[in-house]
């Protein structure tokens, strides 16, 4: 692993004003699980590392029926794993973060790590995008919001500036009559990067469906939302002979590659499959 | 001496041997306090790293390294200038032309994307690695192929030197038994068929490592991760230009092979040099990344098979032409080519046989040894085949395969007549295991997910012969309070190798298991051996050091006879105590026999074993139920029922542990891994273990072992005979056949992955 | 720069120096001498240098030495109640057949370990979920889920009794 300056910074903002100051050739190492695997491949060649686990008041989480779940920067994925309300109200995200390394790694990674180093696979992206989730940003004294869904502008890149420390995720709460599911597709079982993956949370009224967001992740240079496919249910009467025509509506919109993964082809055609059977599952959620 | 007058017990009861005893080795791993070569810490140890070249074919123009000898605590730098130059053997086997001499320790040209082109010395892992990235090079580019179509054209760049042209690594390999024009003419059906095959890669855990250090008489020591001490041993030496006993090669325990650990994979040589240059020892590992560069796969490659049938049933003719791809140097492609194509000539009985194998240079990673030895691949083709062709003429595919099974007495690929009916047994057995006739007949499922059951057979020989004429050798001491100390060369590869051979002493002299040390993996002390692979340690080493155990047996008991005024051949040692086999009762415990006595010493006993095997075959039949998910192209194994039968069987709990992990890195080669090159630059692609995708934990099936001990063969202890490499070869055709049970779509390569098994059934609802 | 990184491994206290850039693997494994913990890939892929940190398993290969600091680790080494006397699990390992090659064997023990504290009686699907970042290319993962499930009933019996 090359050389590299470490920073523990103790408040919020004596680091941000730090990362302000160091700029681009700094990075920050929360959970560390995927920042030291691209400093030893290369791929990322940090001069300094600023550690953010001394920061007070991030690794809170809490969740409340009116105000939804929150939780703060240092929350590993292993911890919302095994936690009762985001198994109960948040099935998605739950499936996302256990299909995320190894236990092993979630017991390190943190989710907001997940989202911010902006992986067009990232597991967690799908069903915070389609959860309607968004980022607590705080910059040298000033905080804001910025909804999961603004925050990518490429593989790996963020509208995020130097300075500004995530400090945590809020996701709405769980409507009655709601329905969320993530599928993940890859060769295994585990240990995987999602060839694609599809989140859908939705809602009904009755036979209706009042709401629909259909998050896809490795199918486009950042994970994007399927605008067109949910339009064709949105408002509409749920009717699984329609279910079709959104799969293909969804497939149409993605745009993906072809690497040593999968075909474009192929991640286009599975697109279409699990859509339509995530679908299924989020109304089966119900 | 021969097998038939080895002064051995032939015995129907066991004490020892057939039971699952503890294994010796274990409470040292599971402890963590084993010892591999990446945990010697050596004072004033430097760190070794190496470069790679980042082209798959190119003369290197230059190479400067002043800026990475300038950068503090690097001690030494090496390229191919300042290195000797001495053309070696990839794999040193003796008396053996199964290996090619086509290496250097650096050359002045790389022939594949990540050959090591330099190396570094330095204080700490961290600079050595800098080190690298300020040794520039210059490449001069040449012309590269990727694959033995393009290697085989005319106007390709010739890889090597050696005389023969196309890019062979060898001659041609021609086997011929009877007549295949007339076989053809009188079979009623023709198959006709090319098989593609992958590049599964060994992905051992333990990454490529050694530890070098001189001492002051200029005598260099080695620990190194290896299945074939003495022949690092051999290669070292005869590189570096210094005696035998100049070398001293220490494998305490190693962190799996699976037979690509045979090879040298430069960084011995490399290590050894700078630690003499820095006159400090010096740690060379490598990455993960490294270790699937500068690894050793299987040899991807394409066979075309053609079969002729009768209406009953009969196979009349069989022609194969098999080209291997053997990467950018020759390690064991001729032994993998002549063992693979031989392979063709059993399994299936047919008179008319004609095969023709060849292996090919290419600019792409070195193919070598790896479990099953070119006839995973044959195997895959004629069990595929075979398959297809009952189906075509009406047979149920286990009964077919019954029918044609390889029976005893017919001629084996090793060409000696064939002891025993395994596979029979195996066929019978797994069909009744997995009640075959139901489970065939049971519906395949109309929704999205199908269900099919295949069979798979295979044979495989123990001992490399007569590729290689091999010697096994032991010595066994007793010590003067009875206990009983194993001299053995043969490497720990994590097989419980020790531990069987050391039940079979245990079982020859009489006296319990733990009165059993080994003594292993150090060149200097142990007997010279071989090396642990073929299959053979238990076959091989095991019958030395039941001939060893044998020898100290005689001299005790000679010992012992005037102590109870008997002849030695009257007498017999049971759970250490020697007696009077003729029912007087009179008996005396072995430590009194043998230990010193009124001033006297001990005696001396010492058992000297050697053993040069022929050949025993064992056999499996792979029973196999998968589910295929029609929308996505998923395969998945649901449950697999090996029946393996392999002579007598030493220790069950492991031998059946080698046919569970054979079935898994079997698995992962049908389904899922295949270490893919750039078909454009020579890049490997997915050099990590989150894209070169071996089943884990989840992903594997329940496996239920059988294993049957009908067909001993008189060469191996008490029948014995080896199973390493058995169970992944028939796997593989199970899962394809069982495939083909499920949705009805025959596939002939392997991995089949989920796009195949989409686009396949695409194609055939089209046609439908 | 070198730092000195305080931890306590195996209950005991120790110093341990480490430049900014080295992993608790290394240091564990060269500077402590606590040479159980593998390096199978070094980028969390494989599980070999599972130990457990504050309670959690973790790949020591993604922490830095430095991250480490007043950390509480317990690596394999720790695991036996003295010399000849391992852990429960360990013996189960060496009785199941669970170790083949060893290499990986370190981390899964741990790893079972860990999964056995916070769930004691674990189904097979629990216990492949659990093991799911330990790659073992020996055994075909079979008899270390036997060793697992032989261990957790042992321990559940012990502990009703």
């Amino acid at each position: 692993m090359r050389r590299f300056e470490y920073y523990q910074p103790e408040t919020l903002e004596e680091a941000s004003a730090l990362m302000a100051e160091l700029g681009s050739e700094a990075s920050i190492i929360a959970g560390g699980t995927d920042l030291l695997v691209e400093i030893k491949e290369e791929l990322r060649k940090p001069v300094h590392v600023v550690d953010i686990k001394k920061l007070p008041g991030l690794q809170d989480y809490s969740y409340d029926a009116k105000t939804g779940l929150r939780f703060g920067a240092l929350v590993t994925a292993r911890e919302l794993e095994i936690w009762a309300p985001v198994i109960e109200h948040y099935p998605n995200l739950r499936t996302a973060v256990s299909a995320l390394g190894s236990i092993q790694v979630r017991n390190r990674a943190t989710v907001v790590g997940n989202v911010c180093r902006a992986s067009p696979s990232a597991d967690t992206i799908p069903p915070l995008i389609a959860d309607g989730a968004s980022l607590s940003v705080y910059n040298q004294g000033s905080e804001r919001q910025i909804a999961i869904e603004d925050l990518f502008t490429g593989p790996g890149r963020t509208v995020l500036v130097p300075g500004d420390i995530v400090t945590g995720i809020s996701v709405p709460p769980s409507r009655p009559q709601s329905g969320r599911a993530y599928i993940k597709h890859g060769r295994r079982k585990a240990m995987e990067l999602a060839t694609v993956g599809v989140a859908v949370s939705l809602e009904r009224d009755g036979d209706t469906c009042t709401e629909i967001r259909i998050a896809l992740g490795a199918v486009a240079p950042t994970p994007i939302r399927a605008r067109n496919a949910e339009a064709l249910l949105r408002g509409r009467a749920i009717d699984p002979a329609a279910f079709a025509a959104i799969a293909d509506a969804a497939m149409a919109e993605s745009t993906p590659i072809s690497n040593v993964r999968a075909s474009a082809a192929y991640r286009r055609d599975m697109v279409g499959v699990l859509t339509r059977r995530a679908i299924g599952q989020a109304m089966g959620e119900v | 001496m021969t097998i038939h007058d080895l002064p051995v017990a032939t015995k129907q009861t066991f004490s020892v041997v057939g039971k699952s005893v503890k294994r010796s080795d274990t409470l040292e791993k599971v402890t963590g306090t084993a010892v591999y070569a990446g945990d010697i810490i050596l004072p004033g140890m430097l760190h070794g790293k190496i470069k790679r070249c980042d082209i798959a074919h190119a003369r290197i123009k230059s190479i400067d390294t002043s800026k990475a000898l300038a950068l503090k605590g690097v001690k030494a730098v090496l390229t191919h200038e300042n290195v000797p130059r001495v053309l070696h053997y990839g794999s040193p086997h003796p008396r053996s032309a199964s290996v090619t001499k086509d290496q250097y320790i650096l050359d002045d040209r790389v022939r594949y994307w990540g050959e090591g082109v330099a190396a570094v010395a330095a204080v700490t892992e961290e600079i050595a690695e800098e080190a690298l990235g300020l040794i520039e090079v210059e490449y001069e580019p040449l012309p590269a192929v990727f694959t033995v179509e393009d290697a085989l054209k005319p106007d390709a760049p010739a890889i090597h030197d050696n005389g023969l042209d196309e890019n062979n690594v060898l001659p041609p390999v021609i086997v011929e038994r009877g007549d295949i024009d007339q076989g053809f003419a009188e079979a009623d059906l023709i198959v006709e068929g090319e098989y593609d095959l992958g590049r599964p890669t060994a992905a051992y855990m333990e990454p490529n490592i050694c530890v070098t250090q001189w001492d002051g008489n200029g005598k260099l020591t080695i620990w190194s991760s290896t299945q074939t001490a003495f022949m690092v041993r051999g290669a070292l030496a005869e590189v570096l230009g210094i005696p035998l006993n100049k070398v001293r090669v220490v494998v305490d325990h190693m962190g799996g092979g699976f037979g690509a650990k045979q090879d040298l994979f430069q960084h011995e040589f490399l290590s050894a040099l700078l630690a003499r240059e820095t006159a400090r020892p010096v740690r060379m590992e490598f990455t993960r990344k490294e270790t699937f560069f500068g690894g050793r796969s299987r040899h991807p490659g394409k066979i075309w098979l053609k079969q002729g049938f009768t209406k009953d049933g009969r196979i009349t003719a069989r022609q194969a032409r098999v080209v291997f791809n053997s990467g950018a140097y020759g390690s064991h492609s001729p032994g993998v080519t002549n063992v693979g194509t031989a392979a063709m000539t059993s399994l299936y009985r047919c008179d008319n046989i004609h095969l023709e194998g060849r292996a090919i240079y290419t600019n792409t990673p070195i193919a070598g040894a790896f479990r099953g030895y070119g006839v995973v691949q044959t195997y895959f083709a004629i069990d595929l085949q075979v398959d297809e062709a009952a189906e075509k003429l009406g047979f149920d595919p286990a009964e077919f395969k019954l029918k044609n099974a390889v029976r005893e007495g017919d001629i084996a690929p090793s060409n000696h007549p064939i002891v025993g009916h395994g596979l029979e047994d195996c066929i019978r057995r797994g069909m009744a295991e997995s009640d075959w006739y139901t489970v065939r007949k049971a519906p395949k499922g109309d929704g999205v997910k199908r269900r099919g059951w295949g069979i798979g057979c295979e044979m495989h020989g123990s001992s490399a012969y007569p590729g290689i004429k091999e010697q096994g050798n032991a010595i066994v001491k007793m010590n003067e309070d009875g206990t009983v100390t194993l001299l053995t060369g043969t490497a720990g590869l994590g097989t419980g190798a020790h531990t069987a051979l050391s039940q079979i002493v245990a079982e020859e002299l009489g006296v319990p298991f733990e009165d059993i040390a080994v003594v292993q993996g150090d060149t200097d002390v142990v007997p010279w051996d071989i090396g642990a692979f073929a299959s053979h340690t238990t076959y091989m080493g095991g019958r030395a050091a039941q001939i060893a155990a044998a020898d100290v047996r005689r001299q005790v008991l000679a010992h012992a006879a005037p102590m109870l005024e008997a002849a030695p051949e009257d007498l017999t040692i049971v759970d250490g105590v020697i007696m009077r086999t003729d029912g007087s009762n009179r008996s005396i415990p072995l430590s009194e026999a043998v230990a010193p006595q009124r001033g006297m010493p001990a005696i001396q006993l010492v058992g000297v074993g050697t053993y040069t095997p022929t050949k025993s075959y064992s056999f499996g039949a792979h029973f196999v139920e998968v589910e295929v998910d029609t929308e996505t192209g998923e395969v998945a194994v649901l449950q697999v029922i090996p029946v393996h039968e392999i002579g007598k069987v030493i220790h069950p709990v492991a031998a059946a542990g080698q046919i569970e992990g054979g079935i898994q890195q079997g698995i992962g080669h049908t389904l899922s891994e295949d270490y893919v090159i750039d078909l454009t630059n020579g890049r490997s692609l997915n050099p990590s273990f989150v894209d070169y995708k071996m089943p884990l934990s989840m992903d594997m099936p329940p496996i239920r072992t059988i294993i049957l001990e009908t067909a001993p063969d008189p060469g191996g202890p008490w029948g014995a005979k080896g199973v390493g490499e058995d169970p992944i070869i028939a796997i593989g055709p199970a899962i394809a056949n069982a495939i083909h049970d499920a949705i009805g779509i025959r596939f002939r390569h392997y991995p089949i992955t989920p796009e195949n098994v989409l686009d396949a059934l695409r194609a055939k609802m089209k046609e439908a | 720069m070198t730092r000195i990184v305080t931890m306590t491994v195996n209950g005991e206290e120790h110093e341990l120096p480490s430049p900014a850039n080295r992993t608790l693997l290394d240091v564990l494994r060269a500077e402590g001498g606590l040479t159980g913990t593998k390096k199978g890939c070094d980028v969390g892929d494989c599980g070999a240098c599972t130990v457990i940190m504050n309670g959690k398993p973790v790949n020591a290969c993604l922490v830095l030495a430095v991250e480490a600091e007043g950390a509480d680790i317990l690596t394999i080494e720790g695991l036996q109640h003295g010399p000849d006397r391992p852990h429960l699990l360990q013996e189960k390992f060496m009785e199941h057949g669970g170790a083949q090659c060893g290499f990986c064997t370190p981390g899964i023990v741990m790893m079972a370990k860990a999964l056995l504290d916070e769930n004691p009686a674990p189904s097979e699907d629990e216990i492949r979920f659990a093991l799911a970042g330990n790659i073992c290319r020996c055994t075909g993962y079979t008899k270390i889920i036997e060793a697992v499930q032989d261990a957790a009933e042992e321990l559940n019996k012990a502990r009703a009794q």
